[in-house]
This record gives structure tokens, sequence and C-alpha cells, in this order.
């Protein structure tokens, strides 16, 4: 069996690349780095690989708005190259800055050429920056196949700008579109997010943006409470729940990754 | 409000040719609803730029390529506006402010000068495009009639914002009132320095006052007998023919001069540390005197270099920017803690964030070069209260508190550094000074191209590079410059601002550097510039010579001396021999790379100019030239009275567990923790806050250096402040102890452990002014004892650490200080981190025990601090007891036998039975009669403690002492988990329950207090006041 290829950006103030290129790896990729400077210069070089993830970080210090400068920067360069990897199938993954830096491209809720802006990504309803665990709800109705099999996961959120939001004048229309296109919700409300949304995929579903962090939850002992998870006669209690231990499951960052590559063999 | 508001008929001066000019530009909502309120904020703009012609502003915005390019680099299409103008006509903007019921504007600017990392992303946004222009960022506000009630005058708007809406040491702050439009708006914050004064010689023939003068004037912080060494050097045969055969005066330039005080200073060269002191010991009621040639070689670096034959993992200790210790064969940990106490004391924000920047440099720079991979951080306040001393230049508590979260979390964060772990300690006598303790671990590879990677490599013939930031005013004699000296068109030289962005693209560029074998060595670029990272690497081949004229600079009008001293951030020093490559792989990282000279065998350190030497110092007299201060110090044990209240009795127990979860030296610390991005890098295995309920406040933290193994690297700190007015020996021992216990209970084997000493002291140095230097002197003699006794004790090396000793406050009728404050910060390892424990409890039914190996005291607890009373029963521990109780608990921990580990610290044994009940969600019953055992079991020897140990229950609950642990144990295993601690003390205080209660029960079942685990919960998360 070949393993798909995926490219890892890296540079420019991004940070999560090396835990990214970890997890693609256990997910049954062959992911490489690749720095922004080296995939301007050739932005055909692309095209060789079934995945690109933008992974989290800071990117240009998330000055003036989180992944804006990186947008404008891809924007100049890349913009045709990735609109035709896009068309051609291939998927495209922004995680946190990655989905800011998507959704300042206006790749998403659609990855048309012609489609308008429908979202932004902004400061958290509590102005604060946050990094905690949190439940997630997968959507019944999504295409995505990152999601398939899953309904309630658990993934860490580590962002100051992750509250989902429309133009004040946006019709119901693109309302309903923006909802329709939310593969994964809070359970609860984190940051202000339009309908509580956590990602959002293109009509395909082949480009996916999400807040939480996959790559940050491929080894249970990565979970908050995985020091309960050794201990399975405890008694349910609030919070979040170990239901799954690690003889009983993967964990859902990484089945979020393997869906992936799975649907790419 | 809409774009047609612009003074569209304002024509532009000049629209027949091209014309540099400065404009404005606001980027305001579209929709007036995110605007409700008093008060309202939005980014504010000055752009100088070379402009084609245009009719309006409102056609430059709309229809310009570059007006496009504004828009789509600051505004959010969907939500927010662009707005320009010219700089003096904001009549426009003032018309539609008026009309929405603001009556004062206020503009706020970064001084000229002042590192502006929003105003460079978007003169980089703006190349992308195309574009050229200088950029400065800023903030408008805008505030509405209601604001001004509640007191606030908007004629002094300027005094009451100082320090909330503006820091008058990096900003400027302009209100206007709408109802009067006077046009008078600030312009574009250029640095106007003028001609550079060319290096002076200055003569050092001078009497004592006159040297000492010299020594003021300069800011140079050289004691007579420095200034005299330095005049006795260059009065030498040897120097003066060196100097005449290079036509240099005889005297010092100012260049060598300053080089030679940075060289000098005690935050260099660590003369306190280093000195020989004459020791006078009165506490057995006469004089015992013991002389000391420097605390540094005796209690530091002798107990290491002891422990050495048996730690073989020591690769770098006391050598490099930090200490590195081998991880496994193919890479190495190292380890730093440094301190940014006076730049946090002028400007909270900046000083944090060029703390944690500095010492993710320090790592960077150890042996050819470490990737950071963790961020610790201490912080040492006095808690905002009224009864604070005031002063003008001391800035109010909050304002300190909030600055600092602040700038750690963008140094951490946007480094993608996680800050896995760290403290916060209120202590009044912070008020002299904050503490600010920033510490970065990193990983480097043992062998980097068949060369030992934490070593350097520098030869004779290598180029000098500097890379990253440019060189400003930034820094120049730091802290000494007041306010006041700083006048309008000046930079500011005192406060710096670090820029994390530009400090992760160096960050990345040399870890890429250094693999594909680029670097013969490397070193940062912190306190004393080029002067101090070229000074020292000199010291490899014995000898360099500086360039000046290639050195980049943020704006022309440098001196030379400023150019060697400055501090400017984001700057490393390199060694190579292959700069062609390294430059063009800087250009590829977007990294600024210059060759500024060359690493010779010569003996001296040069520094040119035009080929013409500024500067000519001799390597030896430069490095061991300084005299060695000779001090005296004197110890007299400090009597305690015995003000303890009477017992307390059963609700005023729980009352007292309340107010003591509440108060804030152990309330939670989520809301500074969330702020913190603790998880970047993937590594995570025990966080700050675990548990169902993510709330469980863990002792140390344990992550994964490296992804493909198994094997946990394991972090936490130990500080003790309040003891020191008591013994800092005991200070010192239970600091240690609390680092070395943290760290175990997690789960990291003792044999592994290494430590780092962090003293920041009052000054030690007996003055007029300083009356009780002798006392604090003595103070920290003790300190380093105690201190060499708990790491021979542990096998504990020390491999790196710092030492701040000026933290005071003094103007003359005011004198404060800190108590002195000792942090030990410990590193470990586990080999299997799936081992590693965490404090909450796990399951009912579990038995809880306390394993002790100290004794109990009273004397500063939190308890007796929030109750206000002193009580002379210290804590005790015997050493050779409490190491061989780590070792044996360990061999447990590794066969999972603890299911739960919690060390006692503030609060004692109740507050850590609560945090394991808040942590969990499941609630104890404890026994009262078993609390009682286990206290009488850790009494200090005398009868009269025994005796108040076994009756007194708030002692038992409250008191604190070293070498304590709460563990949970399955009733399974009790026989054998038993059987194991013959010899120790190991009480088994009750079981895990299900109901939702702490409960303390006598031996009739009989409840003599409880509290649910809502009100411990509530009690534990009174908030801190960070914002």
């Amino acid at each position: 069996m070949i393993k798909p290829k995926a490219f890892v950006l890296y540079g420019d103030g991004i940070n999560c690349d090396a835990e990214t290129v970890w997890a693609l790896n256990l997910a049954g990729f062959v992911p490489s780095r690749v720095h922004t400077s080296e995939l301007l210069e050739t932005p055909r070089k692309l095209l060789t690989a079934q995945l690109l993830a933008l992974p989290g970080g800071f990117s240009f210090g998330d000055e003036i708005a989180s992944g804006r400068v990186l947008a404008i920067k891809l924007k100049e360069k890349l913009k045709d190259v990735l609109f035709d990897y896009i068309e051609r199938g291939s998927v495209v993954l922004g995680i946190c800055n990655g989905f800011q830096v998507l959704v300042q491209l206006g790749l998403l809720p659609s990855s048309k050429a012609s489609a308008p802006r429908l979202v932004t990504l902004r400061h958290n309803s509590s102005a604060k920056f946050i990094n905690r665990w949190v439940e997630l709800e997968t959507s019944p109705f999504n295409n995505s196949f990152f999601f398939e099999g899953l309904t309630t996961i658990h993934l860490p959120i580590r962002h100051g700008e992750g509250r989902l939001a429309l133009a004040a004048d946006s019709s119901p229309a693109q309302c309903e579109l923006v909802k329709r296109r939310a593969v994964l919700r809070y359970a609860e409300d984190v940051n202000g997010s339009f309908d509580k949304i956590a990602a959002l995929t293109n009509e395909k579903g082949n480009v996916l943006g999400l807040m939480p962090h996959p790559e940050a939850f491929v080894r249970w002992s990565q979970h908050p409470a995985w020091t309960l998870s050794k201990y399975p006669t405890r008694s349910e209690k609030a919070g979040l729940k170990v239901t799954v231990s690690p003889a009983f499951g993967v964990p859902h960052g990484l089945s979020i990754l393997m869906n992936a590559a799975k649907a790419m063999r | 409000m809409s774009r047609s508001t612009q003074p569209s008929e304002a024509k532009l001066q000049g629209s027949a040719g091209r014309k540099t000019q400065v404009l404005s530009l606001a980027v305001v909502p579209k929709n007036g609803s995110e605007r409700e309120g008093l008060f309202f904020t939005f980014p504010l703009y000055w752009m100088e730029a070379d402009l084609p012609p245009f009719n309006s502003l409102a056609d430059f915005v709309q229809d310009s390529e570059m007006g496009n390019a504004l828009q789509e680099i600051l505004a959010d299409p969907l939500l927010e506006e662009l707005w320009c103008t010219t700089q003096r006509e904001k009549s426009a903007w003032v018309a539609a402010w008026r009309q929405e019921g603001y009556v004062w504007f206020a503009e706020r600017q970064h001084l000229p000068g002042v590192t502006d990392n929003l105003g460079r992303t978007v003169e980089e946004a703006l190349s992308l495009k195309g574009f050229s222009a200088r950029i400065a960022s800023g903030t408008g506000f805008l505030f509405k009639e209601g604001y001004f009630q509640e007191g606030r005058q908007p004629s002094s708007l300027a005094e009451q914002g100082k320090y909330v809406l503006y820091h008058p040491l990096t900003d400027k702050f302009l209100p206007h009132d709408l109802s009067a439009d006077e046009g008078c708006y600030l312009d574009f914050p250029s640095v106007h320095l003028g001609q550079p004064e060319p290096p002076q010689t200055i003569a050092l023939d001078l009497d004592d006052d006159g040297l000492i003068a010299l020594s003021q004037t300069r800011l140079l912080a050289l004691t007579l007998a420095e200034m005299k060494a330095i005049a006795g050097h260059f009065q030498s045969e040897t120097t003066k023919a060196l100097r005449h055969s290079r036509s240099l005066p005889a005297w010092p330039t100012d260049v060598e001069l300053e080089i030679i005080a940075q060289t000098w200073s005690e935050h260099c060269k660590h003369k306190i540390f280093s000195a020989c002191i004459s020791h006078k010991d009165f506490s057995n009621g006469k004089e015992e005197l013991t002389e000391i040639k420097s605390l540094y070689k005796t209690y530091i670096q002798a107990p290491t270099f002891e422990l050495m034959n048996r730690r073989g993992d020591l690769l770098s200790v006391f050598e490099d920017n930090s200490g590195v210790v081998r991880w496994n064969n193919e890479w190495a940990v190292c380890f730093k803690v440094e301190t940014h106490n006076s730049p946090s004391a002028l400007e909270p924000y900046g000083g944090a964030l060029t703390g944690i920047l500095g010492v993710n440099r320090d790592v960077l720079g150890t042996g050819l070069g470490a990737r950071p991979i963790f961020n610790t951080d201490v912080f040492c306040f006095a808690y905002p209260s009224p009864d604070l001393s005031d002063h003008p230049k001391l800035l109010p508590p909050r304002t300190i508190l909030n600055g600092v979260r602040r700038g750690v979390e963008d140094g951490g964060n946007k480094s993608g550094i996680p800050t896995v772990n760290g403290a916060i300690y209120f202590h009044p006598g912070y008020r002299a000074k904050p503490l600010v303790f920033c510490g970065t671990g990193g990983l480097l590879p043992t062998t980097v191209h068949k060369k030992s990677g934490f070593k350097k490599h520098t030869m004779i013939g290598d180029t000098i590079v500097m890379v990253g930031g440019r060189v400003g005013k930034d820094g120049i004699h730091g802290a000494t410059f007041s306010s006041e000296a700083l006048h309008e068109g000046s930079p500011v030289s005192a406060v710096q601002i670090g820029d994390p962005f530009t400090q992760k693209r160096v960050l990345d560029f040399i870890v890429e550097a250094r693999d594909r074998g680029l670097l013969t060595g490397i070193t940062d670029n912190g306190a004393g510039g080029l002067s101090s990272s070229v000074g020292e690497m000199a010291q490899i081949t014995n000898g360099a010579t500086l360039e000046l004229d290639n050195i980049p600079l943020k704006y022309p009008g440098l001196a030379d001396y400023e150019i060697v001293i400055s501090e400017s951030q984001e700057r490393m020093t390199i060694s190579t021999r292959s700069f062609a490559e390294l430059k063009r792989l800087a250009e590829r990282y977007s990294v600024e790379a210059t060759a500024v000279g060359t690493f010779h065998s010569k003996g001296y350190f040069e520094v040119t100019r035009q080929g013409k030497p500024v500067a000519l110092l001799d390597l030896a007299f430069l490095h061991k030239g300084v005299p060695t201060l000779a001090l005296e110090s004197q110890w007299l044990p400090p009597q305690t009275a015995d003000t303890s209240p009477p017992p307390l009795s059963s609700p005023n127990l729980k009352d007292t567990l309340l107010s003591l979860l509440a108060c804030p030296n152990i309330s939670s610390r989520e809301a500074v923790i969330r702020q913190y991005d603790h998880e970047v890098q993937g590594a995570s295995v025990i966080k700050p806050l675990m548990g169902p309920l993510q709330q469980a406040p863990c002792d140390a933290a344990v992550f994964r250096p490296l992804f493909e193994e198994d094997a946990g690297l394991v972090v936490s700190n130990g500080l003790c402040p309040e003891l020191s007015a008591f013994d800092t020996y005991l200070m010192a021992i239970c600091a240690t102890d609390e680092a070395v216990r943290n760290a175990v209970a997690v789960g990291a084997d003792p044999s592994t452990i290494t430590l780092l000493d962090n003293f920041c002291w009052s000054d030690p140095v007996a003055t007029p002014a300083n009356p009780e230097g002798k006392y604090k002197l003595a103070q920290l003699v003790r300190a380093c004892q105690g201190l060499a006794a708990a790491v021979k004790a542990y096998g504990t090396p020390l491999i790196s650490g710092k030492d701040s000793m000026k933290n005071d406050f003094a103007d003359g009728t005011l004198r404060l200080s800190i108590p002195p404050t000792l942090l030990v910060s410990a590193m470990g390892r586990i080999a299997q981190s799936d081992a590693a424990v965490s404090m909450d409890f796990k399951s009912c039914g579990d038995l809880i025990y306390i394993l002790a190996a100290g004794s109990l005291g009273v004397a500063g607890s939190q308890w007796s601090v929030i109750q206000g009373f002193s009580c002379p029963i210290l804590p005790g521990l015997d050493l050779e007891h409490s190491a061989k109780l780590y070792v044996r608990l360990h061999e447990v921990i590794e066969r999972s036998w603890v299911k739960s580990c919690h060390d006692l610290s503030e609060g004692g044994l109740a507050v850590a039975l609560a945090e394991s009940v808040i942590g969990s969600g499941l609630g104890a019953d404890i026994s009262m009669s078993s609390v009682r055992l286990a206290a009488a079991a850790c009494a200090p020897s005398t009868d009269k403690c025994q005796n108040d140990m076994r009756m007194r229950d708030d002692y038992a609950l409250f008191g604190e002492g070293p070498a304590r642990l709460l563990i949970t144990v399955q009733p399974e295993l009790k026989q054998e988990w038993e059987s194991l601690w013959s010899g120790f003390s190991l009480t088994l205080l009750g079981q895990v329950v299900q109901s939702d209660t702490l409960s303390f029960k006598e031996d009739n079942k009989k409840v003599h207090f409880q509290a649910s685990l809502a009100e411990l919960t509530a009690a534990w998360k009174t908030p801190l006041p960070f914002d």
C-alpha cells in the first residue's frame, strides 16, 4: 500500500509544524515540512503531495489579524496553484492559525474562486487567549471524510481569535450555507462562535479548517484526564468523561487524520 | 458612520508628482453595534510614503492600487472599513464622531524608537504587495460624556489614563476635545539623533573623587577600586607600547571604558558571589569567624563537582549560556532560568517579554544551538492593597501584574514554546521590585557533523556574524536611565519591547543552519550586547576584531560605544567558516545576517571603524582584571515572638480552610494558566491543570521531549521566601526540597534530577545608606550553605544559575527591600512517561496516606500570614532521611502503586486534601485521630512542640513543613504498601469517598468539621487580581 504524501508548511511564525508532521506520520502519511519561501519559489511542487497542512501557530506574530499576512503572502504567488490543487480533489487542512489563513484566503466555506467571502474569525468573546480541552460534536449531515465514525470527541483549543463571525448584513441563505458547512461544533459556547461552530469545510469536503488541534491528541497521555483512564473502576462524574481508555480506541485527533489518510489511499 | 464622511475634498499637497507625505489611517467597524459603551478603541496608523498623485483621499483608498492594498491588509472586509486622512486634517473624522455623541478623542502612539511589531508587520505586508512605506501603529480612543462621570475629568485624561490607557515610558498619548478641533495631532514618530559623536579619549589621571564622579556621570556603575584598576592597566608599559603601536591614545576611549564597565558589571561578573567574605556567626553567643573565598566556588560549584563522579550525564555545567545534561545517545537537554526584575518594574509588559525572549536566546545560544522546548515562569508580586507604599516611581501593583502576565503570554505563545509550569507568589516585600523569573529548556543534538553539539568550536579565522534584529539605542545603560531623561525625539533606551516573531524566524533559521553544519559557535546578545557576546566568544580563540562599519542600525546617529554595548533584542552572534552559504539560508528565512568581524588569536578584543581601532583591550585584563571584593557579614538569628492565637474550634477550622483556599498564595491559577499555551509542540503528559474537570493543580510538568520515545522530562520549582525572615539556611533547604519533592511526586527519578539556583536579594553590601548590608550578606551566606547541604544530600547537582543582588527601591527617604528569595528549579527524568502521576484522587475506596520525613512548623505558614500572627515553631528536615524517602517513593511509582500523589506545601495537610478533592470531584473521609497522630509523629523535637502538635488540630491541619506528601493507594495493596515504609512516618488518614464532601471525623464517626466540594471549589476559585 502506497502511503499518501503530505506537505506541512512552516516558517514565518508557524509553530505546530513538528507535531503536525509527527501526527500525520502516525496517521499513515509520508509527511515533510516545506518552508513558505520554498513553496512560493516553486508553487507547482505542491501538486506532488495529496495533502497540504497549514499548522497552528502565530504566523507574522498574529499582528493586524490572525492569519491575514500569511494569507496575503500565499495569495500573491500560490493562489492559482491552490485553486487548481483543490479542484483536483487534493486535501487542504488548516488547523487553528491555518484555519484563520484559509478563511483569510476566502477558501471556506466555499473554495470556488467566484464565491464571495462569508465568514471571518475574530477575537474570542472573552477577549482572551484560551488553552483548554473541549468537547466537540460532529455534524450528522456533513460530507467530510475526516469525521467518519466520530460523534463526540475531545480536543484542545489554543486560540485568541477563534470566534467565527459573519457580516452583519448576511442573508439567511448565507447563514444557512455556513451552518451546512460546519462539520464540528463546541458542545458548550467557548468563544462566542456563530452557531458554536468549531470547523468548516468546503463544498467538496476536501478543504477543512478547524480551531481545535487534532495533532495534539494522537496519544492518550495527551488527554487531561488520561491518568484516570488507567483506573476504569472510577464512577461517573461531571467533566470530560474518559469513556474510552487506551485499550478501546484511537485518540480522537489521530482518528481524524487516519480518516484523511484512508480517504486518500 | 460611512466612508463618505472622509474629507473627500481635501487635496493633497504636491499632487503633481510623487511626494513623501504622512497619512493617518483608522480601522473602524462597519456596524456601529461594536461601538456600544462609553469608551471605544480602534487601530490607528501613521504612514509615511512616497505617494503617486491622486485627486482625493477617497480616490486614493478606493481606486489606487496602494489604497486597495492598505484596505486588504488593515481591514476585515466583512466587518471593518478603512478611513484615511492627511496628518493634520482630521476634521471630517471629528465631525462624524461628534455626530455619534463622542466628546473626546485620544491618540496613542509608540514613542520614537520603541519596537513597533504591528507597524513592522504592516510594512512587510505592504512590501509583499509591492509597496514601500514606513508605518507606525497606535490606538485611537473615543469617549462619550458618560465616561467622565464617576470622577473622571476630561482635562486630566492624560494623567488619569496613565498606566491604564498608556504607559508614559513607551507611549505618547494625546487627548483632544472634539468640541474644539484644534488640529494638533500626532505626527509620524521618527527618531532624530543628529551626527554621532566620534570616540573620545577619557583621561583617568584623576583623584579618587574624580574617578567616582566619572563612574557616576557616565553611568558606568564601577567602584573606586575598579576605576583604579582600570587606570593602572592603562598606565602599564605593555599597554602603553601596544596602544602606541596602533596609534591609539594612552588613556582609554569611551568605547573601551564602556566595554570594561559592561564586562565588569555585577550582572556579568557576579562580583558579590565571587567576593572574599568574612562571615561572623554570633548565634552561639560568641563570634565564630569563617573566611569564604567566593560563595560561588564554595557552595555552588564545589558540591556539583563532587557529584560529577557519579553523574555521568552532566555534559556542560556553569560554562555555557545554560546547563547541559545528556538525555540519550543522540540528544541532550539544557535549562536556564534568568531574572528580569528591574526592566519589569519599569515597564512590566516589555520587561517580561524581553525576559522570556532573552532566556530563549540563552538556550538557542547553548553549545551549537539548542531548540527551546519549554518555558517555566515564576513571578513574585506584591498583592494590590491600599496598605502598600505609594510612590510616583513605583507602578501601580495591578499594572505590574497584568503587564507581566501579558508579556509572558506573548513571549511564550508567539514563539511556539509551551509554558509548562510556573508559580505566582505574593508578599508585600515585592513592592520594592517584582521578581520575574523566566526559565527555558532546550533540546540539542549531542553530535553535530562529528563535533560535540554541546560545545563551541570557534576557530581562528572564523567570521563573526550578527543575526536577527538591528542595533538601536535600546537598553544602553539599561535601567539607570530615569524617565525624566527622555525627551521628544529621543529613542527610549531604558525600555525595550521584544519582537517574538522576528526571534521565531531567527530560531527556525539557527536550527537549520546548525543541522547543515554552518555554525562553529553561537551565543546570544543579551546584557552588554556585542561587547559581551563577541568579548566572551573571543576567549575561545584568544582574540577578535569587531568591525563597526557594516553593523545594521535601526536609525542613523549612534555613537560607536552605543553600537557596541546596545542591548537591542532578537540578536545572536555566530561564528562560521561558511558565511556565504549562511547568508543565503538566512535570506530564505527572512533573517538579516551580517558579517561583522573575525576571530583571531592576538590576545585582544579589538573594535575598528574604517580599519582603525577605536578599542583594543587585552582579553586577560578584560575578563580577569576585575578586583575581588572584600565583604563582611554578621549573623545573629532574629528573635520571634509567639503571638499564636488560642486553638481554633471546629467551625473556625472550616472557615480557616476556606480562607486559605481563597488566599492569593494558594487559590487557583487557572485564569492565568489558560492564557498560556502549555501544550504546543505536542509533548505534554502532565499539564498544569489535569483531571476530568481540568482543575487539578499538578505539582510539576511532565512532557516527552522526543515524539518517538516514552521517556518524560519533569520540570518543577521550589520557593519559600516566607521562611527567609527566620533563617535563610532553612529557607534554602526547603526551597530545594520543594523542587525535588514536586518532581518526585509526578514520577521523576530522583537520581536524574538536576537543579538551577536563582538568588534574588536585597543589596548585601553594607554602606551608610544600607546599614543592614552585613545581615543581608549573612543571610546570603546561610542560604548558600543550606543550598549546598541539600544539593549534596539529594545528589542533585546545580547546572546553572543566576543572581540578582540589588532588589531594592530607594529614593533617599523611602527604602523598600524584597524578602531574600531563592528559586530552585528542577529538571528530572521519568523513564516511562505513562507511569506519571497526577494529584487528583482517582477512585472511591482508595486509601489516603500522608508520608513524611520532615518536621512540621507553623512559622512562615500561610495560616500565620493570613491570620497575621507569629510563631517560633520552625519546620525542619533530616536531608539524609528525605533523600531515602524520595528514592523509595520513586520505586513504588514505577510499580504503578501510587494512584495520586500531591506535595504538601502552602496551607499544609488540609489544603492538600482539599485540592485533591477539588481536582477529582470526589470526596474524602478523614480521621481526626490519624491527623493528630501524623502531626505528633512529625513534631519538632522540643517537648512543647510535641505537645502542641498533638493537642492542636489547627497546627496539625495548617502547619507546614518539607518532605511531606499525600498519597492514595488502592485498598488491595494496603499491607504490601505499608510494609515498605518502616522507618518512615506513614499514616493512614482515611478514604476517598463518592460523596461530594471533605469530612474530618472523630473515631465515633461524629463529624469534627466538613466542607462540600462546591464550597471548597468556590473558595479556591477566588479570582486573582489579573484582568
